[in-house]
């Protein structure tokens, strides 16, 4: 095979192999901590892992059953918090944030995966590789408020796209759900979080060997077969650590709907501040622990979703060796 | 003496061309590839080739890296399509512009390319499975090709849990099982040791027996291409120099290039003497030869020659000498130990030769000179 084989940056590779190995000991943590082979590298992991991730959420959960009185804090284990936050109608905001962040995270999956099998495998072209690759990290040099603030001008009443609709014709009047609305905060939420669920895709199918392609189309298989049977289930990996990652933060996202939400698309993010600056660090506490149980209740889902159609385990294991 | 030859080097040259013509009767093309020619950006992969395979034949396209053989096969799969094809038929249709899926041969890959997230079974009935053939019977037949190679008891097996050479059956179970016209391999045994390496060759003689299918197979292994094949179609640059049984190849090579690449190990160039009917006669630096001519066309008087011998078929002092043979002064230089036989480097007036001395015991310990039989001496083209 003359052709030059496809383009994987070391570093992303490395990135990559790491984060892999991390979800990777993840599904397996009850092996790996059982096991003698485990090694000071895995031990070390877990204290630091747990000084600084898990014991700042177990101190926030502790927190949660607490309540506040007249702006102190009472150290006085309840459930009333909990009870509160779901008869005050914040149930009904978390049902909002569960509902937006899964359907930005699945835009972003159907936008991302398409580019990603391009740029990986069918652009032949390093340069034009490297020129989408430099413009997809766009997003994490410039402030988040500043490149959603600019979304107002454009889908304003009075904005872009109205004035150019109203002069074409094709409206009458301005349409008012473009801005300050779960539109526009959708809208306003693909460009940043496109690149999370973007890369570990790319790098995902990028590391899958051409001639795997190859061997699918020469046993006979349609173009929609190779992709079904060989590449989406290769891709696995790839796809689970992207909807991680962006899941997380879109749950938690504040900018883009206090920007473009204007105030009508209320979401967690919003109660936890307000309840932040009432000093009633319960409730933020109560609804930071709500945010996490959502995160894992839909990475459950995900992961059961996804081992109806493949067996994990292996992937994982062909990807580590 | 006419200079074109004559009639007996004539018919010697055209010796194995008439036996083919008589195949070609008899055998039905099961390949047949015309005037393919292939670019990558600037480089020139392949140069208008062409080159048939008849129904149950064992080819070997035979070739250094870079020479193109494995274009050809990437070619003939519909993997790449040329920059220029008159024709590409298998069973006679014209394939040209059918893809690569829908073309009745198969590729084993030179690094396998088995699917890692499939069992054993599951690798070798994919192409079944994607005709959607039912369950049961693509299980059956995937279990008889597991079987033709061996592999029956590991159908349940991760790829990753089997060795070099059983993941090298899985891929030979996956492409047979589909039952194609052609089988194209690409190196398949490259990656595989020495002993296993052997062992596969017999196993891949033995498949082709009993399957009757057309094996189109590349490597770069004169040895393997000697061993398992029908024919062998020797590549250089992108274009086949020689087409012809292991013997045609190995004894009457038709070109220098040829006969380095098979192996001579001793080759001189210089100029045609003399034309007789059986022999002709070649110069080398003042010292004339007696040999074979096995060039690819009709020899000339006075034309550019080479002059190539194996090693093996040097005789050195205390051997039985011919009247007829040809022989040169020579003085002993040092020695190569290579287990079963030893190699001797020999100074001489035409430069640097090698002779092999397989018998140990009756090496001599003074050489002065050198000679050969004007039938292992043979003499060929540019």
């Amino acid at each position: 095979m003359a052709g030059a084989p496809p383009v994987s940056p070391r570093a992303a590779h490395l990135i990559l192999n790491h984060l892999i190995s991390m979800i990777y000991k993840i599904f397996r943590v009850s092996t790996i901590l059982s096991a003698d082979s485990v090694t000071w590298t895995v031990r070390v992991f877990i204290v630091l892992w747990s000084i600084l991730v898990i014991a700042p959420l177990l101190l926030l959960l502790a927190f949660s059953f607490f309540e506040t009185r007249s702006y102190m804090t009472v150290y006085d284990p309840s459930l009333k918090t909990w009870i509160s936050l779901f008869e005050s109608g914040r149930f009904e905001v978390a049902l909002r944030t569960m509902r937006i962040a899964v359907t930005v995270t699945l835009i972003e999956l159907i936008l991302a995966f398409p580019f990603a099998l391009w740029l990986a495998k069918g652009c032949k072209s390093k340069e034009t590789k490297a020129v989408f690759l430099a413009l997809l990290t766009i997003p994490f040099f410039l402030d988040l408020s500043s490149r959603s603030i600019v979304w107002r001008a454009i889908l304003g009443q009075a904005g872009g796209v109205n004035t150019a609709l109203m002069q074409l014709g094709v409206i009458s009047e301005p349409i008012d759900w473009l801005l300050y609305s779960e539109f526009s905060v959708h809208f306003g939420m693909i460009a940043p979080y496109f690149p999370t669920m973007f890369l570990p895709i790319f790098l995902v199918i990028s590391l899958i060997d051409d001639d795997l392609i190859n061997a699918s189309n020469d046993l006979g298989a349609s173009p929609a077969q190779t992709l079904r049977r060989v590449i989406i289930p290769l891709s696995l990996p790839g796809i689970l650590a992207g909807i991680v990652i962006t899941l997380g933060p879109a749950l938690a996202a504040w900018v883009e709907p206090g920007m473009l939400g204007g105030g009508f698309v209320n979401l967690l993010s919003h109660s936890i501040e307000s309840a932040y600056t009432a000093l009633r660090y319960p409730v933020v506490a109560a609804l930071s622990a709500f945010v996490i149980v959502l995160l894992a209740v839909i990475l459950v889902c995900v992961v059961l979703v996804v081992r109806r159609a493949a067996n994990i385990e292996n992937i994982f294991r062909q990807m580590h060796t | 003496m006419s200079p074109d030859g004559g009639p007996m080097l004539k018919t010697t040259h055209g010796f194995a061309e008439n036996m083919i013509d008589e195949q070609e009767s008899k055998r039905s093309a099961m390949l047949e590839l015309q005037h393919i020619s292939h670019n990558y950006g600037a480089v020139k992969a392949l140069r208008d080739v062409s080159l048939t395979a008849y129904k149950g034949e064992f080819l070997t396209i035979l070739g250094e890296s870079g020479s193109g053989k494995t274009t050809i096969l990437r070619v003939i799969s519909g993997l790449e399509t040329a920059t220029s094809a008159e024709v590409i038929a298998i069973e006679g249709a014209n394939v040209a512009h059918v893809p690569a899926a829908h073309r009745n041969c198969t590729t084993v890959f030179q690094n396998y390319a088995l699917f890692p997230h499939m069992s054993v079974q599951e690798n070798v009935e994919y192409g079944l499975s994607v005709r959607g053939m039912p369950k049961a019977d693509r299980a059956k037949r995937a279990l008889e090709a597991l079987e033709m190679v061996k592999l029956d008891g590991k159908a349940d097996r991760r790829v990753s849990q089997l060795s070099g050479g059983e993941r090298q059956r899985v891929a030979l179970a996956r492409a047979i099982v589909t039952q194609p016209a052609i089988l194209l391999l690409d190196e398949p045994l490259g990656a595989l040791d020495e002993k296993l390496r052997q062992q596969m060759q017999e196993e891949l003689v033995r498949l082709h027996s009993r399957l009757g299918m057309t094996f189109v197979y590349i490597t770069h292994s004169q040895e393997e291409a000697l061993t398992m094949s029908d024919r062998i179609a020797l590549m250089c640059n992108g274009e086949i120099v020689q087409i012809g049984t292991p013997e045609d190849l190995f004894d009457r090579p038709n070109s220098a290039f040829a006969a380095e690449f098979m192996g001579f190990e001793n080759i001189f160039e210089g100029h045609l003497k003399e034309i007789s009917d059986e022999r002709v006669s070649v110069e080398v630096n003042g010292h004339g030869f007696h040999g074979r001519w096995s060039g690819h066309q009709a020899p000339l008087i006075g034309q550019k020659a080479f002059a190539a011998i194996r090693a093996e078929r040097l005789k050195l002092e205390g051997a039985e000498n011919h009247a007829e043979d040809n022989a040169l002064k020579c003085s002993a230089g040092s020695t190569l130990y290579r287990g079963k036989y030893v190699d001797q480097h020999l100074q001489t007036e035409i430069g640097p030769m090698r002779a092999r001395i397989w018998d140990r015991a009756n090496r001599k310990s003074s050489i002065s000179t050198v000679s050969w039989h004007p039938d292992d001496c043979v003499v060929t083209a540019p």
